[in-house]
């Protein structure tokens, strides 16, 4: 079986029946989508296979030869994280990020495929994964910040509204 | 995992159907979302699995009178009917969430047994309140029936395609947790056939899916209706809520699609 | 002070949006071997066999672990606050809630330590559990733990937390009214989306690499030194980035079992729990059930409360004698009651062991407060703020367990939840302050429990 990840093609040894996301942690040694918990209950395991996000815990690798598969780690790098990346940073998306993976995967392909900035859309969109640190609201507002574009400068450390610069980044 | 499988992966419907055989032994394997987290788990270790993805059984038809729905058609697919079948788009819609409604099929919905933990068959109680005929294949070759009857007799059988005839209206009304794939816990949906004819089912019972007789003999009157649905079922009692609280719910339910049949024009 | 009010960057912040934080399970070690449990497929037995040999002799099985294999079998994680130890590590008399650990099997892939696992003969004699912490105290109730059905060793081996002050028996009789409720919120999973997961690593030099998700290193270090009885030296824990915890990872056990499959396999092993194993055998935040009695004039002052309170610890004691302790000290919430007559309970069932969450002991004890005070204003046709801001904590007032306020906030709280809530307090209440009671606010009953916030 083949499986094309992150743009690098990949010859898979392992049985058919494996998962998407054993492959991709134990085979592969892709780590980014997490085995929350291996039932297509939390989304913590979420990628992009063609194109359409999915839980790589419920995903025969069988079933997807010749697959291109997208995680985090394609999406972009610390030296050059793409907007979403940019967007859940910005925002304080993630606290202990362990749902941060397939949070940002199901963004992407959110936007990708025309989302808007509507906080329900979101929420209807990414309705199928959990997260027991933040409460979404900050999640909501990275995705609404993505889908409107927004440009972000993360090297600065602003000051909070009404409260003077105090002299910026330690 | 499971290097003793064998996985045999039929690339056109006649070769699913010859691989199934009578259903002996083999495990089929659609859109995975209730398989695949079993084999995970250890508690299914199949000897011959059957992989539907490339046979060629998902594609919806629609002859403007009649819709046949392939049996590997991803569950999500069938908000293309959202106009000809609202009540069944919503019913699709409701189910788990985008992701797993991608990869989820109609079939494996429909076929899904009860779960230990889980109730199953979403989409049960709208493909019959439609009056789907459900052709499957398996011992004894190809059969064709009432979607019922099937769900009460599916062991060795391999489902193909459902088919219903368009109605005049469809409604659909459910339980909903705040979580978004928490399974159906009670949903009823409703149709109002081409004849007038009403027709109700629910979804959450203590087997499959089922239709209300005695809602459907009253459905002229909703309060009544409701109340006599609960005469046509046995109800789940589970985790999730209890026979009691169905109980409760049932009736309001029944009464909300009958609401929605009368207001569709 | 150049961080407060500035925007700061995480400092796991790129890596949690790059997949590139390494939760413990991310952690790649060459020849690791996967572990799984064997555990208690009932609530309550005694142990009349275990045999480990078939899954010993199983192709791929590296080490199977029992009792046997613990040098410390028992080790009280909070021994230094007082609680004896009374938990095994894994099971060796009897087994007291479903789930219990019994043995570890450290094998090649996880399919085969599960089935040698399953190979594992288990010879059980089942007991009749206990559920209801209330049935705890009867006669005829099973016998769940070796101390008793409720834990006898607070200070002075008391059975009970108790507070008593001024009188209770006064404050009953001039009271106008009782009011009384009883108040049970039910166990909380914690839910981390990582789930429970070790990994140890035997060096070379016979130092164990323990790569845990425990929320509390240090502690975790004593835990298993204790347990596997070697100096601290020989172990190195790496934390780091916990997928959430919410006190559900203070009281791990599962880098301790690893560590020991580690060592007798010599062989890196990784124990990874499934969600389901997270729901059904990991500890939970605790049942109470807490009973409530308070004297209240029909002005509202709140003259005495008498409070029985029962917590479910589940099967063993961890952390429970400390979460009723705070529970005890708050009881009154963030009200000032003089007469007080308390009696808390650590009550062993058949459950899961509870243990810590998020203000565990005082989330319980403020739920069932606030819900009282208003039932309080219900019963007594008056309104929910004003009760709250009459009886509320103020500069020398005294706590429960005798402490002296000196930066109450109760009343700044309640003025600003009005305020949230468009509710327009009489004038009286609005110009309501923290400052040390007179007047109208310190009636005869509350003079005796005042002190003075210097002999703090």
């Amino acid at each position: 079986m083949n499986l094309t990840v992150n743009g690098v093609a990949h010859e898979v040894d392992s049985a058919p029946l494996s998962t998407l996301l054993h492959v991709l942690r134990e085979e592969l040694g892709i780590t980014s989508p997490k085995a929350g918990c291996e039932q297509g209950g939390c989304g913590a395991c979420t990628v992009l296979v063609d194109g359409e996000p999915r839980r790589s815990c419920l995903t025969a690798v069988g079933a997807i030869d010749g697959a291109e598969v997208t995680t985090v780690e394609g999406l972009g790098t610390p030296e050059a994280l793409s907007p979403v990346q940019q967007a859940f940073t910005h925002h304080y998306a993630a606290q202990c990020g362990f749902c941060t993976s397939g949070m940002l995967v199901a963004a992407e392909a959110y936007v990708r495929g025309g989302g808007t900035d509507e906080p329900e859309a979101i929420q209807e969109a990414l309705a199928g994964h959990v997260c027991r640190c933040t409460g979404y609201v900050k999640i909501i507002d990275a995705v609404a910040a993505f889908a409107r574009g927004e440009e972000f400068d993360l090297s600065t450390t602003a000051a909070s509204p009404g409260m003077t610069n105090l002299g910026g980044a330690q | 995992m499971t290097h003793t499988t064998e996985v045999l992966f039929p690339s056109s419907v006649d070769e699913a159907v010859s691989l199934f055989g009578d259903g002996a032994g083999v495990t089929v394997v659609a859109g995975g979302t209730i398989v695949v987290p079993e084999i995970t788990y250890g508690r299914l270790a199949p000897a011959r699995a059957l992989m539907l993805s490339g046979a060629g059984l998902d594609g919806i038809e629609d002859d403007g009178a009649a819709i046949v729905v392939g049996a590997g058609t991803p569950v999500a697919r069938l908000a293309q009917l959202a106009d000809a079948v609202p009540g069944l788009a919503a019913c699709a819609l409701n189910v788990a969430d985008g992701e797993i409604r991608g990869q989820a099929t109609v079939g494996g919905n429909l076929c899904a047994g009860h779960g230990a933990d889980a109730p199953r068959g979403d989409l049960q109680g709208a493909f019959v309140a439609l009056g789907a005929t459900a052709r499957s294949v398996g011992a004894g070759g190809e059969r064709s029936e009432p979607l019922e009857a099937f769900l009460d007799d599916r062991e060795g059988r391999l489902l193909l395609d459902v088919r219903f005839e368009r109605p005049a209206a469809s409604a659909f009304a459910s339980l909903d947790y705040p979580h978004t794939h928490e399974y159906t816990v009670l949903a009823v949906s409703g149709v109002r056939t081409q004849g007038g004819e009403i027709r109700l089912a629910a979804t959450g019972l203590a087997d499959h899916g089922r239709r209300l007789p005695s809602a459907e003999a009253a459905a002229s009157d909703p309060e009544r209706a409701g109340a006599a649905a609960l005469d046509d079922v046995s109800l789940a009692d589970d985790a999730l809520a209890s026979e009691w609280y169905r109980s409760r719910a049932l009736p309001v339910l029944v009464r909300r699609v009958l609401t929605q049949l009368q207001e569709a024009s | 002070m150049k961080a407060v009010g500035a925007r700061l960057p995480r400092y796991d912040g790129i890596e949690h949006v790059t997949g590139r934080t390494q939760f413990v399970d991310d952690v790649r070690v060459p020849g690791m071997l996967w572990a799984k449990a064997l555990r208690s497929p009932v609530h309550s037995a005694e142990i009349k066999g275990l045999d480990v040999s078939k899954a010993e002799a199983m192709p791929g099985v590296h080490a199977v672990i029992t009792w046997k294999d613990v040098p410390l079998l028992e080790y009280g994680h909070l021994s230094a606050l007082g609680i004896p130890a009374d938990e095994p590590l894994l099971a060796r008399d009897d087994v007291r809630y479903k789930g219990q650990p019994i043995a570890l099997v450290a094998a090649e892939d996880e399919e085969t330590a599960a089935a040698a696992a399953d190979a594992i003969k288990l010879d059980l004699e089942e007991r009749t559990p206990l559920f209801d912490i209330r049935k705890a105290f009867d006669a005829d109730a099973p016998k769940i733990h070796q101390w008793g059905n409720w834990y006898p060793h607070f200070e002075n081996e008391m059975d009970r937390r108790q507070i008593r002050k001024g009188s209770i028996e006064e404050a009953f009789d001039k009271a106008d009214v009782i009011v009384q409720g009883v108040y049970r919120p039910a166990a909380i999973e914690h839910v981390p989306l990582e789930t429970q997961v070790a990994l140890v690593v035997p060096e070379a030099n016979g130092r164990l690499t323990i790569y845990s998700c425990t929320q509390a290193l240090y502690f975790s270090l004593g835990v298993v030194a204790a347990h596997l009885q070697v100096p601290l030296n020989k172990l190195k824990v790496v934390g780091g980035t916990v997928g959430g915890g919410f006190g559900g990872k203070v009281d791990t056990a599962s880098e301790t079992m690893s560590a020991l499959a580690a060592r007798k396999s010599g062989r890196p092993v990784k124990w990874r729990w499934t969600r389901e194993e997270e729901f059904l055998c990991s500890s939970t935040r605790a049942p109470w059930h807490m009973e409530i009695a308070d004297a209240v004039t029909k002005d509202g002052w709140i003259l005495g409360r008498k409070m029985l309170t029962l917590h479910d610890s589940g099967a063993y004691a961890r952390f429970s004698p400390y979460g009723l302790t705070k529970h005890s000290f708050h009881h009154t919430g963030a009200y000032t009651i003089p007469n007080l007559h308390f009696d808390g309970f650590v009550v062993f069932t058949n459950r899961v062991p509870t243990t810590a969450m998020r203000g565990f002991g005082v989330t319980s004890v403020s739920f069932a407060t606030e819900t009282h005070m208003s039932r309080i204003a219900h019963e007594l046709g008056l309104d929910p703020y004003e009760v709250r801001l009459r009886n509320a904590n103020r500069i020398g007032d005294t706590s429960p367990n005798r402490i002296v306020y000196t930066d109450p906030s109760t009343v700044a709280v309640v003025k600003a939840l009005a305020g949230g809530m468009d509710v327009e307090l009489g004038s009286e209440y609005a110009s309501m302050t923290r400052d040390k009671r007179e007047g109208d606010l310190l009636p005869e009953h509350l003079v005796g429990q005042l002190a003075d916030p210097e002999d703090h």
